[in-house]
């Protein structure tokens, strides 16, 4: 671990509160520093409307980025992430039962209870002979995510919600985000740091399995603590926001090339990283046209990265 | 104490019985080489010392303990595995991955400390890769790769190293580098590799391990374990050993022959000398031929080939010219052939017997092989062989250029 590289790491959280302060200052409603003290309506809507917003969209980024580090290190694979896995979805469909049935009660057991149950179902699937093959396990994450996807919009349909809730469950958003919701985050750093005494074991077993377990890495413990750990971080992300997607892709990937692919670094790094991308995300997301999910802001950027990834790994 | 004990194991992948049986040790120190066919279990050998397949039966011992109750990490700290390639996803520096080999020492909350970075240095010194310690793994090439991984097993300061053909994708010259490495390590390594080159083998261990069909076939020294016979049963192939000339080790030279065909009903004796008739009595030989040589001095090129192929000689004492006794018993050889071929072989005082002799079979068919204009006959008699020669040709033998053209006329002639 270079020190040049280790440099990054106070950079990227002076942009990330840099970031913050913009987002909160920034919004349909012109707030200038001065009305905040002079003005009782501007207070309130910096303090119970922006404020728990752009936290929460800075602590959402990081379990996401942070859960799609721990996947790509895992599944060796740079493509790998929880909207990806289906874990997103999973959670989403928790957090959908939740609504239909218990009107909303206990919905951040029930979205981390979605993701988990619908990782291990896909890590079930994809297991053969106790091992993973990455392609087996990506294809029945696609597969088992549609799957999730079309029970959550049936049961929501059916229910008489309205397809912008839906939306908001497959697509993401921050529009009904308050105080309550930045407390449940808390629990975001907590995973990240669980995630993070692992850091070296993932950069072992990102050069293969036999190979760590030759490194005295307990390869199949890991695994499960991975699983379970990113299942936890994006469970509470999505009882936060929804499914946004595309955030645990790209954060990894580009700070790899930034800061290298040592993961004890690169964890703090994509963390901030995705958090910086999440609140520009939604600061685009409620100012461009309304306050539309922010999964279609992240997939703008997102999908055509993606396509990028595909065509040079092609190449490659 | 046995660094490494294998007492009657069996492995399988599901219903497929890979190993049976298996029962071998490893002494402190020692190269203990794993030869043997595709298929015959070597890989899965090593893995079950490795652990990472199970045996099914058996126990696997390391300094008398069983593997099996080892944790990931003290296991790591007793055995370095140094596969065959290794494809790295991301884009890690060489001193990055060879830190990786410090893992098991270091706890979860720690991080590395002086001593691992001197254990990490004095390994990269060991495998020559120094040099590269900041350069991306992507970025050298294939041999430079493997004395990485190889500076990163020995930064996990093993008893025990065990190669997978870890030399099998490079050229000789990273083969040679990186088996030196590898035999110039302490006494206090036990390294078991699994060889693909036979050769290579004989040189760089000290006992060889022979597996065929899942089981141990033969188990000793190189010299006892490589040998024709083995050879041929174990891989079904022909091939010669020999000491090498250097080093006195086992040299394997393959026959390049599957199964010989044979067609004894047919006899051909070959008059050569100095290397000309190697190849022609080869390739005789593995037609099937009944093939007799001579009269040759014991030194000669020819003579050897003669004897390591089992064809029977006619031979003189070196720098001798031709006996009378050596004559008569060429002429019962002639006799006892369908036909004669001489090769392109220089003649003098020495050996003008040898084609003399020919004036007086003026029945027999004779060939005379000019190989493709590459060697003609050199005359060192002043004249009197190339009168003898071309007194052949005009009384009816045929000239060849290519050894093909030779076992075509000989075909023809049956």
């Amino acid at each position: 671990m270079s020190r040049t590289r280790l440099i990054a790491i106070p950079i990227l959280i002076c942009v990330l509160l840099a970031s913050m302060v913009l987002a909160v200052a920034v919004g349909p409603t012109s707030v200038s520093i001065a009305s905040l003290f002079s003005s009782e309506t501007a207070g309130m809507i910096i303090r119970d409307v922006r404020l728990p917003r752009v936290i929460a969209a800075a602590l959402v980024g990081c379990a996401l980025a942070v859960a799609g580090t721990a996947m790509q290190g895992l599944f060796k694979n740079s493509m790998a992430d929880p909207y990806i896995i289906g874990t997103s979805t999973g959670g989403s469909l928790g957090a959908t039962l939740s609504i239909v049935f218990f009107a909303g009660a206990g919905l951040p057991v029930f979205a981390f209870a979605g993701a988990a149950i619908t990782t291990f179902a896909v890590y079930t699937i994809a297991r053969q002979g106790g091992k993973i093959p990455v392609e087996t396990l990506l294809l029945s994450g696609v597969a088992l995510s549609m799957l999730l996807s079309a029970f959550l919009s049936f049961l929501m349909y059916t229910s008489g919600r309205s397809l912008h809730q839906i939306m908001f469950w497959l697509m993401g958003g921050f529009w009904n985000v308050a105080w309550d919701d930045v407390f449940i985050a808390i629990l975001i750093p907590i995973g990240c740091v669980a995630i993070y005494l692992y850091a070296r074991d993932i950069n072992i077993i990102s050069l293969g399995e036999e190979d760590a377990i030759h490194l005295g890495v307990n390869v199949e413990r890991l695994k499960r603590i991975l699983l379970f750990a990113s299942a936890f971080l994006t469970g509470i992300a999505v009882s936060i926001a929804g499914a946004i997607g595309f955030i645990g892709l790209i954060t990894p990937h580009v700070m790899r090339l930034i800061v290298g692919p040592d993961h004890r670094i690169l964890f703090p790094a994509a963390a901030l990283a995705g958090g910086i991308l999440l609140v520009w995300s939604d600061t685009l997301a409620r100012t461009v046209a309304g306050d539309m999910p922010v999964g279609i802001v992240t997939a703008c950027f997102g999908a055509p990265f993606f396509i990028y990834l595909l065509r040079s790994r092609m190449r490659a | 104490m046995k660094p490494v004990e294998i007492i009657d194991i069996d492995v399988s992948y599901g219903a497929k019985k890979i190993l049976e049986a298996v029962s071998f040790y490893a002494d402190r120190g020692e190269i203990l080489g794993i030869i043997g066919p595709n298929g015959s279990g070597k890989t899965t050998l090593l893995k079950a010392m490795s652990r990472i397949v199970a045996p099914d039966s058996g126990e696997v011992r390391l300094s008398e303990q069983d593997l099996g109750t080892f944790s990931f990490r003290d296991l790591a700290q007793q055995v370095a595995v140094v596969p065959q390639e290794i494809s790295i996803s991301f884009d890690y520096t060489v001193r990055e991955i060879v830190m990786m080999g410090r893992h098991p020492y270091i706890g979860r909350f720690a991080s590395e400390t002086t001593r691992d970075l001197e254990i990490c240095d004095r390994a990269m010194r060991l495998a020559n890769v120094t040099h590269l310690a900041g350069s991306s793994v992507h970025e050298i090439s294939g041999g430079e790769r493997q004395r990485v991984l190889i500076a990163r097993a020995l930064a996990q300061d093993p008893k025990v190293l065990l190669l997978d053909e870890a030399t099998s994708n490079l050229d000789i010259s990273h083969q040679i580098e990186i088996l030196n490495i590898i035999k110039g390590l302490t006494v206090d390594i036990t390294v078991i590799s699994v060889f693909h080159d036979l050769n290579l083998a004989a040189y760089y261990c000290d006992r060889l391990i022979m597996l065929k069909d899942r089981r141990i076939y033969a188990v000793g020294l190189p010299g006892d374990v490589l040998t024709r016979e083995t050879l041929n049963v174990v891989y079904g192939i022909d091939a010669l050993v020999k000491p090498h000339p250097l080093t006195g080790k086992p040299y394997i030279l393959p026959t390049y022959e599957y199964a010989a065909k044979h067609h004894p009903e047919q006899g051909v004796h070959v008059i050569c000398g100095g290397g000309t008739g190697s190849d022609l009595l080869y390739a005789l030989h593995t037609e099937g031929l009944q093939v007799s040589a001579g009269v040759l001095t014991v030194f000669d090129t020819d003579h050897a080939t003669a004897t390591a192929l089992d064809i029977p000689c006619v031979t003189e004492a070196p720098f001798s010219a031709i006996s009378p006794d050596a004559c008569s018993e060429l002429g019962r050889c002639i006799d006892a052939a369908h036909a004669v071929v001489v090769t392109a072989m220089p003649i003098g005082r020495g050996n003008i017997e040898n084609i003399r002799i020919l004036e007086d079979y003026q029945n027999k068919p004779i060939i005379l092989l000019n190989d493709g204009g590459h060697r003609s006959f050199r005359d060192f008699t002043g004249g009197e062989a190339e009168a003898i020669l071309h007194g052949l040709l005009e009384r009816g033998a045929v000239t060849a250029e290519r050894i093909e053209e030779v076992l075509q006329i000989l075909k023809e002639a049956v």
